[in-house]
């Protein structure tokens, strides 16, 4: 989390949803998510790790509290100017679409009246998808269709990424690409970065986690403060423990000898 | 292969040369240099509206199609879907079958028009729930007015006097020869508005197509963009259904068609389905009045004739059957 002096991307102040009237979701969740910050966010099924970037990304209203977009209330905004500063990639990509993937990703500039600095070709090449810019989305492997949704945000031009679970049925080696990628672009373009994800042993390498149960925070910070064996056993209710070496890495081990 | 470019100019190019054709060709070909006076008369007074009409609801269907089968996410939707053509039917059919003519030859073009625009709505308010459209009860909501339309169009039918049932099947199954200048104006109102609202919502639906969430992320309200586009809709399919009665299979070919040559983004599928539906509409016109002189066929059925096979060809080309 940010500190107060630093500042604040996005911010949610005690706010509150539930889909259905009799049971809230999410009561009174407060965070903040600075400049050039990647924040992996981790919950199980069904903690609210989804909800909490629909809501962030304005797709969901909260019926409590507030949601600041630099300091400005999120729904104030005109949806083409949000859009210029978050985008939002939902867990499900139709690969249906009939359009190729040079003009998928020049969807990005659908917010803008006068092209922005990135182009279709830069974005394409950051992503490394040039030679498959007259493809469909079908004929792409995993990695390269997540890849694609990401060039087209490239090309929206927010400094803020909010992606759910990005990695989910991506083999090992199309999430450690996934991942480099995204660490490259905030790295070079300052772009903040909050995934929902579900493997911890990925979550181990970010630099800042957020840990959720029954759409409430139970830590947020370095994995090394935020994932205890405590905290997992209480959001994902199994017995885990974190194994950390001698050289600084740390894994994740299952059963009961914690 | 041809440039993107020389298969837009072409688009642009047919339907003219098509409407050209189709003042000339019919029972008997008149060239209008040379004509008499009775001649000039025929082209003026009956054939020039003839191919307006044609080429204004093949527009309107065209147009409708490819927005249709975007915000439904269907590729087998077309404008008649909705139920929106059954309830202009019904409410054309009984004017005719009541011999109606309130407001001369207008009254039936009228009743189409209201009929449509009031089963449109009724589909809306269906489809609406939780503050916005959703395509899956639209098209149910549709499908199951149109039956309920069909089956009373065919119950007051079944009761109807001979003449009256006569002319309201040939009304159902898309008659051009009734053609006139008057509805000319309206014509190209509505269908302009149709095609202007739709276009400039072009990106929006191609936002769409990638989902709701997607779409919100790209800068749009989903349930705002679809609401507007399906006002287009509605309003096209009216005009076209007023203009001419049913004309089956335009609607759901000719976007499946511009698709297989320049792609599927809406900003080119929806001004090139227009084009190309009015141009295939006018020649079905043509081969419709020309084939069996002087009898002729209703332009549906031809469309279907020629447009099937078609369709099928390229279902065996590529896996056109996608949005």
């Amino acid at each position: 989390m940010s500190s107060a002096s630093e500042p604040k991307i996005l911010e949610l102040r005690k706010v509150s949803f539930s889909y259905s009237r009799q049971r809230p979701l999410i009561t009174e969740l407060s965070l903040s998510v600075g400049e050039g910050e990647f924040i992996g966010l981790l919950g199980a099924n069904g903690s609210g790790k989804s909800t909490i970037l629909k809501l962030g990304s304005g797709i969901l209203r909260p019926f409590g509290g507030e949601i600041l977009l630099w300091s400005k209330l999120l729904h104030d905004f005109r949806n083409r100017d949000r859009a210029k500063l978050i985008s939002y990639l939902p867990q499900t990509l139709d690969i249906t679409v009939p359009f190729t993937i040079r003009e998928l990703v020049g969807m990005g500039l659908y917010p803008y009246d006068i092209p922005p600095a990135m182009s279709v070709d830069s974005a394409l090449d950051m992503v490394g998808l040039q030679d498959k810019a007259s493809a469909h989305l079908a004929d792409l492997s995993g990695g390269e269709k997540r890849r694609t949704f990401i060039a087209m945000t490239l090309v929206q031009g927010a400094g803020l990424l909010m992606l759910d679970e990005p990695l989910a049925n991506l083999d090992i080696k199309y999430q450690i690409e996934l991942v480099r990628l995204l660490k490259t672009l905030r790295a070079e373009k300052n772009i903040s970065i909050i995934m929902a994800l579900h493997d911890i042993n990925m979550a181990l390498q970010f630099s800042m986690v957020m840990l959720v149960k029954d759409g409430s925070l139970l830590g947020i910070g370095t994995p090394e403060d935020v994932l205890t064996n405590a905290r997992l056993r209480d959001a994902f209710d199994v017995q885990v423990s974190i194994i950390r070496q001698t050289d600084g890495s740390a894994y994740i081990r299952y059963g009961d000898n914690a | 292969m041809m440039g993107i470019n020389v298969k837009i100019w072409l688009i642009i190019f047919v339907p003219i040369v098509v409407f050209g054709v189709s003042l000339i060709a019919g029972p008997r070909m008149i060239n209008p240099f040379t004509a008499d006076d009775i001649s000039r008369e025929i082209l003026i007074s009956i054939r020039a509206p003839r191919s307006m009409v044609a080429l204004l609801m093949g527009m309107a269907l065209g147009a409708s199609g490819a927005v249709l089968q975007g915000i439904l996410k269907n590729p087998l939707a077309d404008p008649y879907i909705l139920g929106i053509s059954s309830g202009a039917s019904l409410a054309a059919a009984l004017g005719i079958m009541a011999g109606a003519a309130f407001v001369g030859t207008f009254t039936i073009p009228l009743l189409a028009f209201i009929g449509a625009l009031i089963t449109g709505s009724i589909v809306g308010i269906m489809g609406w729930k939780r503050g916005g459209l959703w395509p899956e009860r639209l098209l149910l909501a549709g499908v199951g007015l149109s039956f309920l339309f069909s089956a009373l169009l065919m119950l007051f039918m079944s009761i109807s006097n001979d003449e009256g049932l006569r002319k309201a099947m040939l009304w159902i199954f898309g008659d051009l020869s009734m053609s006139e200048w008057s509805k000319i104006p309206y014509g190209i109102i509505f269908v302009g508005i149709g095609i202007l609202i739709s276009l400039s919502r072009a990106k929006a639906l191609n936002a769409l197509i990638l989902g709701d969430e997607l779409a919100h992320s790209l800068g749009f309200s989903p349930h705002r963009e679809r609401f507007i586009l399906f006002v287009s809709v509605g309003l096209l399919t009216a005009a076209s259904v007023s203009l001419g009665g049913m004309i089956g299979f335009i609607g759901l070919l000719v976007p499946h068609i511009v698709r297989f040559f320049l792609g599927s983004d809406n900003r080119v599928l929806i001004p090139c389905s227009a084009l190309i539906g009015g141009a295939l509409l006018c020649i079905a016109d043509i081969i419709s009045k020309s084939v069996l002189p002087p009898m002729e066929l209703p332009a549906g059925i031809v469309t279907a004739i020629i447009g099937s096979p078609y369709f099928l060809y390229l279902l065996r080309r590529k896996n056109v059957l996608s949005i």
